[in-house]
């Protein structure tokens, strides 16, 4: 009789296809189940209706599987205990493997059974159920497939690595018990997205089930054969282990409530076949949909196909929930981020104490940022329980962090339960052989069961190796036992040949750099693929921190030049080499060295250099020892707007003033311009220069002669007509006036009459035009229009969010004569203006080549939708449950400015409004800009808003019958006696042709739907602010104040939003976080006038008639633009549908 | 040349390398929504099927938005990624 193995070897095996449809088809009936409180319980058929199955086995052997899976997809003890059957594990899996066997024996061919395995109901990486209990619901269910005889167990639709690990260790446990060896094989499950249900990827499962020793690894369930392409091809080529492959027939497509799969058998055999030839697959069947037939189908297009041995390779990863991280990192090191550990770090150890584990995962995220490829973990602390701090802090790791972890520990217990609780594969630290091999051999042994790669330190019974010849003799040893006895890959043993401080100037350690630098190199050389790691920053223990990060530095950089593979490191403080005054990086060197001669000390030399200044210091007295000029220069630089003063007053005497202006200041502001060019500096910070420009300039006019002349020439400012969006132009203004150019700024909603009037009582050398709406896009070219009626031709500058460069140059240069110059921002339009005054050539396009459109569609596969009787997008699902409100009319809310704040989005106001954003910074530099700057900033403006009434927020909204027309939306009074007013909307032109309309209930459904309403605003001593902060020439403050004031106007709208869902009882769907929260996780949709999916503003008018909007002190301009400043409306749909949508 | 596949609505379209995905959007109708375009709001948030490696590479603005938000690694905002070679894209801003 041919054995499993013996086929897998020489053909494809054929499995068979789904079960419970199977099953399903027979409609079991409550009787067939033996009573109500057990329908469901598929496993229970095995004993109650055993000819049923043996009919389905029948039938997939007889279309020609070579092997089924027995009925025990949910056999274990927490399925089955929540039919109260816990106790009957055994037993049913023992039924179930002699059903299938019974039949499997009726047939002449070998035919096989393979016990199934199924996932439970219960997460353990989430914490659903405890290791402990899901290990002991495994081993139950092993005990009986294995008693009943199945010839290899099925770990199958896997989601969760944690799952994995532990059901893994229970089939192997029940195999030592019972003395049987069967084969193991897993299959996990591929969700559409790509990864498992919980994120990971499948190169994280490969590296993590490989450390585990199975014989099959490969894919069920979750999509069809072609979804799973992707998976298959990383796992064709590098997971060493069998492959299988179980499909569903098709993607689900939901019928009237059913899940549907689509594929028949012919299209699904085919799929599969050429899977199976592409990725050389080892075994093949169908899972959910899949019937006999599917089967059959399979089993004429295989035919009985020989299998063809792959090569995989395997890159020695780690491994986290959601990611594989190769442990030879290129560039190297593997930077192992050593902040999470509780010896290194006081504030991870007071946060600890305190159990914040918030704060500790804070710890965890900033080095995730920082570019840590992995954490190393450790809670060892004097007098707290380490096995529980391991469990808790862990579990929360496990799930948060997307990178692998480094068990720190020596102790075994808690290295056990941090292996039980990381559901990937870690890398434990650490093996020695301080007191004999017993420990280690302890440890090595949970490495192996659990899956984890091992540091092992250069330690052993005489204690810490401090010589290469030493370390290189413990290594042989640690390779011996480990890759040798223990049989582990050589690249998941790490040796830590040790790092001691050379800061303490004790003899004995002078000289242990270079023996460890030296046993790095010999480590590499003689054992072939064994990794090594340092604890870089040991080296410099006790020194200042300026020295150490030197120091670290050059430890770091000549230890990766003798083959380090991994280093422990706080990633923050790298510092470039090249970055190190060469006085330093020799001093260093020569420490690490121990270049020791007659009368000279490197590590004298060290601590005069970083001895007792600050780097701080060091940098004020750095300006102190300046020019007067480049005082200035520098003052211009940093933005110091009070010390610039001074300095001012000490050039004036050394230097002409017009020198002064002309050179020193503006060429500081070029540095600016160009720094923010080159996304080195920051639009808040070039603010604080101009406003130190605007202060050193009026402290030197004074001393300009009568006929001095320092403007390089003159421009009109303007918002354009119907656009009351001043900020673009107003930040315009600011960088041109202080680069050297007189401004005229007209201010908004100027019409074309306005601007010419200015420039012909004045004339410019460029007129700028600005607006923020898209229908200001249209005024602008309409604007040239009439001007080049004229006969002018003043080079014009347009900007504005909605404008386009491909626009500017085509649509609006070709209706005027003059140039028509696209600024994206600021510093564009002044290098337009300096090359207009100067007669430099403007860089403008070329014409753009006629004719062949860029841009092709090769297939338009979707149609159009078509529109229901009722003129509306059949796309909208009709008929749904309508929301009650509380009350019907208008209600005014009531909110401080404090509850404003706690819907505040601080990424968009930091990141976008206030331009915090990293350009070219390196991330290190970014966060420390963030953390320093923009979130105090930010603090210190919230305490400002909350102790002063700068803000005073009110707030209408309201419910009100409605009933959809088409594209409009007729409102009613609450009394639903008459149709007060009429919303119209525009409608998509193809696609799914969305009008939001289509979100509310039709006229001829003769139901009345609801529309909420909402209307809120700050008040207008906000808008009075602004104004008055840009008249101060506080420029800064002006920026700063009004993008928090925009943003503060979105959270209240946001908040109102809230209170909406609430009382229309649809927030279930609300996401908990605020960052989701903001990007729709919810229920429905808020649509503001003005955005893609209703452009025209003028929706604002019945909203404010219908809401009253004046009682709250908001006016309507005659463009549709709501009074004052920061002000929103919007209504909102409640169906589930309703998203943003453009027109 | 380019292929972008928009899933959704099985949509072909070739572009010159480089393209930025809102332009080849805007110019075929592909049903994608853009509310920023700065990468700060989310509306136009894609799943890349396919040719993640073809995409533009995140910006820091990016890369820590999609992180805040705690989305899968084959996520990116729409307005931020420009096309290096052949790509699929599903739209997540659609409730079926």
């Amino acid at each position: 009789m041919t054995t499993l193995a013996a086929h897998l070897k020489e053909r494809v095996l054929l499995l068979d296809g789904g079960m419970g449809t199977q099953i399903l088809a027979r409609k079991p009936t409550v009787d067939d189940f033996g009573g109500a409180r057990l329908e469901g319980c598929m496993e229970l058929l095995n004993e109650r209706r055993p000819q049923w199955i043996r009919d389905i086995h029948g039938a997939y052997f007889a279309a020609g599987a070579d092997a089924v899976e027995t009925n025990t997809f949910g056999c274990n003890q927490v399925v089955l205990g929540e039919f109260g059957l816990a106790h009957r594990v055994e037993d049913l899996n023992i039924q179930a493997v002699q059903l299938a066997r019974e039949v499997a024996r009726s047939f002449d061919q070998a035919k096989f059974v393979i016990g199934s395995v199924g996932p439970g109901t219960k997460l353990v990486t989430l914490g659903h159920i405890s290791h402990g209990d899901l290990y002991s619901s495994y081993f139950a269910q092993m005990i009986g497939l294995l008693k009943g005889g199945a010839d290899a167990i099925l770990i199958e639709t896997s989601q969760d690595l944690g799952q994995i690990k532990i059901a893994v260790r229970a089939a192997k446990a029940a195999m030592a018990e019972l003395r049987i060896e069967r084969p193991l094989w897993v299959q996990v499950t591929v969700e559409t997205s790509g990864t498992l249900l919980l994120g990971t990827e499948i190169a994280s499962v490969i590296s993590t089930v490989e450390m585990l020793d199975v014989d099959v690894l490969g894919l069920n369930c979750g999509t069809g054969p072609d979804e799973m392409h992707a998976a298959l091809a990383v796992l064709a080529e590098t997971s060493p282990f069998e492959l299988s492959c179980l499909p569903n027939a098709g993607l689900p497509v939901n019928v009237d409530g059913k899940l549907v799969y689509n594929l028949g058998p012919e299209v699904f055999a085919e799929k599969v076949a050429h899977a199976a030839k592409e990725f050389n697959l080892n075994i093949v069947g169908g899972c959910c949909g899949t019937t006999p037939d599917h089967i059959r189908a399979l089993r004429s297009k295989l035919g009985h196909w020989s299998v063809t041995h792959r090569s995989p390779s395997l890159d020695r990863a780690a491994t986290s929930l959601y990611q594989a991280v190769s442990l030879r990192q290129e560039p190297r090191p593997l930077i192992v981020g050593e902040r999470t550990n509780a010896n290194g770090s006081k504030l991870f150890r007071d946060l600890l104490a305190k159990e914040d584990y918030d704060g500790l995962l804070s710890i965890a995220k900033e080095q995730q940022r920082e570019g840590a490829h992995m954490l190393d973990v450790c809670v060892a602390y004097v007098g707290r329980n380490e096995v529980r701090d391991a469990e808790e802090l862990l579990k929360r790791l496990a799930t948060q962090i997307t990178l692998p972890l480094m068990i720190d520990s020596t102790e075994v217990p808690v290295i056990e339960r941090a292996l039980q609780v990381a559901p990937g594969k870690c890398v434990v630290n650490s093996i020695n052989f301080e007191d004999g091999e017993t420990k280690a051999l302890k440890i090595l042994s949970l490495c192996r069961e659990y899956g984890a790669a091992v540091v092992g330190l250069t330690i052993d019974e005489q204690g810490m190796a401090k010589t290469k010849e030493h370390k290189l003799a413990v290594a042989q040893r640690l390779v011996d036992l480990v890759v040798g006895e223990y049989g582990f890959n050589p690249s998941d043993l790490i040796i830590d040949p040790l790092t001691f401080t050379l800061g303490s100037g004790d003899e004995s350690f002078r000289h242990s750099a270079v023996e460890t630098l030296a046993a790095i190199s010999a480590i590499k050389e003689r054992f072939h693929g064994v990794l090594t790691m340092l604890g870089v920053s040991n080296v410099s223990f006790g020194l200042k921190p300026a020295a150490r990060h030197v120091i670290n530095a050059m430890m770091l950089y000549h230890g990766v030049q003798a083959g380090l593979d991994l280093a422990i490191f706080n990633s923050s403080k790298v510092i470039p080499v090249a970055r190190i005054p060469e006085d330093q990086r020799k001093a260093a060197e020569d420490l690490i060295f121990d270049r020791r001669v007659d009368g000279y000390d490197p590590l004298k030399v060290v601590l005069d250099l970083f001895g007792s200044t600050s780097a701080a210091r060091a940098s004020e007295d750095e300006v102190a020892r300046l020019s007067p000029a480049d005082r200035l220069h520098r003052d211009i630089l940093d933005g110091e707007k009070q010390r610039i003063l001074t300095d001012v007053d000490e050039a004036l005497k050394h230097h002409d003033p017009l020198h002064l202006i002309n050179e020193v200041l503006l060429g500081a502001m070029k540095v600016v311009g160009d720094r923010f060019g080159a996304g080195e500096m920051q639009l808040p910070f070039v603010l604080e220069s101009a406003e130190a420009m605007k202060a050193a300039i009026k402290r030197v006019e004074p001393h300009l002669p009568k006929d001095a002349s320092t403007t390089k020439g003159r421009a009109i400012l303007a918002t354009v007509r119907g656009d009351v969006h001043d900020i673009g132009k107003n930040l315009v203004e600011i960088i041109l006036s202080n680069n050297g150019f007189e401004v005229e700024n007209l201010g908004i909603k100027q019409p074309v009459e306005a601007i010419l009037a200015a420039h012909e009582k004045h004339p410019a050398d460029a007129i700028g035009m600005s607006g923020l709406l898209v229908k200001s896009t249209v005024i602008m070219r309409e604007n040239l229009l009439q001007m080049a009626e004229r006969g002018l031709k003043v080079p014009v500058l347009l900007g504005g969010a909605a404008l386009t460069r491909d626009y500017v140059e085509s649509e609006c240069q070709s209706v005027y004569a003059g140039p028509v110059l696209y600024s994206v921002d600021a510093f564009e339009g002044l290098k337009h203006l300096n090359a207009i005054t100067s007669g430099e050539p403007l860089n403008r396009p070329a014409a753009s080549a006629p004719g062949i459109p860029a841009i092709t569609v090769l297939r338009r596969g979707t149609g159009v939708t078509e529109l229901s009787s009722d003129g509306q997008s059949s796309w909208a699902r009709r008929g749904l449950a309508i929301p009650e409100p509380p009350f019907w009319g208008v209600r005014e809310a009531n909110h401080s400015v404090e509850e404003l704040f706690q819907y505040l989005d601080s990424f968009v106001v930091i990141r976008n409004r206030w331009s915090f954003t990293q350009g070219q910074l390196p991330d290190g530099a970014f966060e420390k800009i963030l953390h320093e700057k923009a979130e105090p900033l930010l603090a210190k403006w919230k305490e400002k808003l909350l102790s002063e009434s700068l803000l005073k927020p009110r707030a209408l909204y309201g419910y009100f019958p409605v009933k959809a027309d088409g594209d409009a939306l007729k409102i009613f009074d609450p009394a639903r006696s008459q149709v007060i007013d009429t919303l119209r909307f525009p409608r998509q032109k193809d696609g799914r042709r969305l009008c939001i309309a289509d979100f509310f209930e039709p006229e001829s459904s003769g139901k009345f739907d609801v529309l909420p309403l909402q209307l809120v605003t700050l008040g207008s001593e906000a808008a009075e602010n602004t104004a008055r902060l840009y008249q101060a020439n506080n420029y800064a403050d002006y920026f700063y104040f009004h993008g928090l004031a925009t943003e503060l106007t979105e959270a209240y709208a946001e908040l109102i939003h809230g209170r909406i869902r609430r009382e229309l009882g649809i927030h279930g769907k609300d996401a908990k976080e605020l960052r989701q929260l903001f990007s729709q996780g919810y229920q429905g949709s808020r649509y503001s006038f003005g955005y893609p999916a209703c452009p025209e503003l003028e929706g604002n008018g019945p909203i404010h008639a219908i809401l009253g909007g004046a009682s709250i002190g908001v006016e309507i301009s005659e463009t549709w633009q709501m009074v004052p400043e920061y002000t929103t409306s919007a209504l909102v749909a409640w169906h589930p549908q309703a998203r943003y949508f453009a027109v | 040349m380019a292929k972008v596949h928009f899933l959704t609505e099985d949509l072909l379209v070739e572009a010159p390398l480089g393209t930025s995905l809102p332009d080849i959007a805007d110019a075929s109708g592909a049903d994608i929504t853009f509310g920023c375009r700065s990468g700060s709001c989310g509306t136009c948030r894609v799943r890349v099927a396919m040719g993640l490696e073809h995409c533009s590479s995140m910006t820091a603005e990016e890369r820590d938005f999609l992180s805040q938000l705690g989305v899968p690694s084959d996520q990116r905002l729409a307005c931020q990624v420009s096309v290096q070679g052949d790509i699929a894209v599903e739209y997540l801003g659609i409730e079926p």
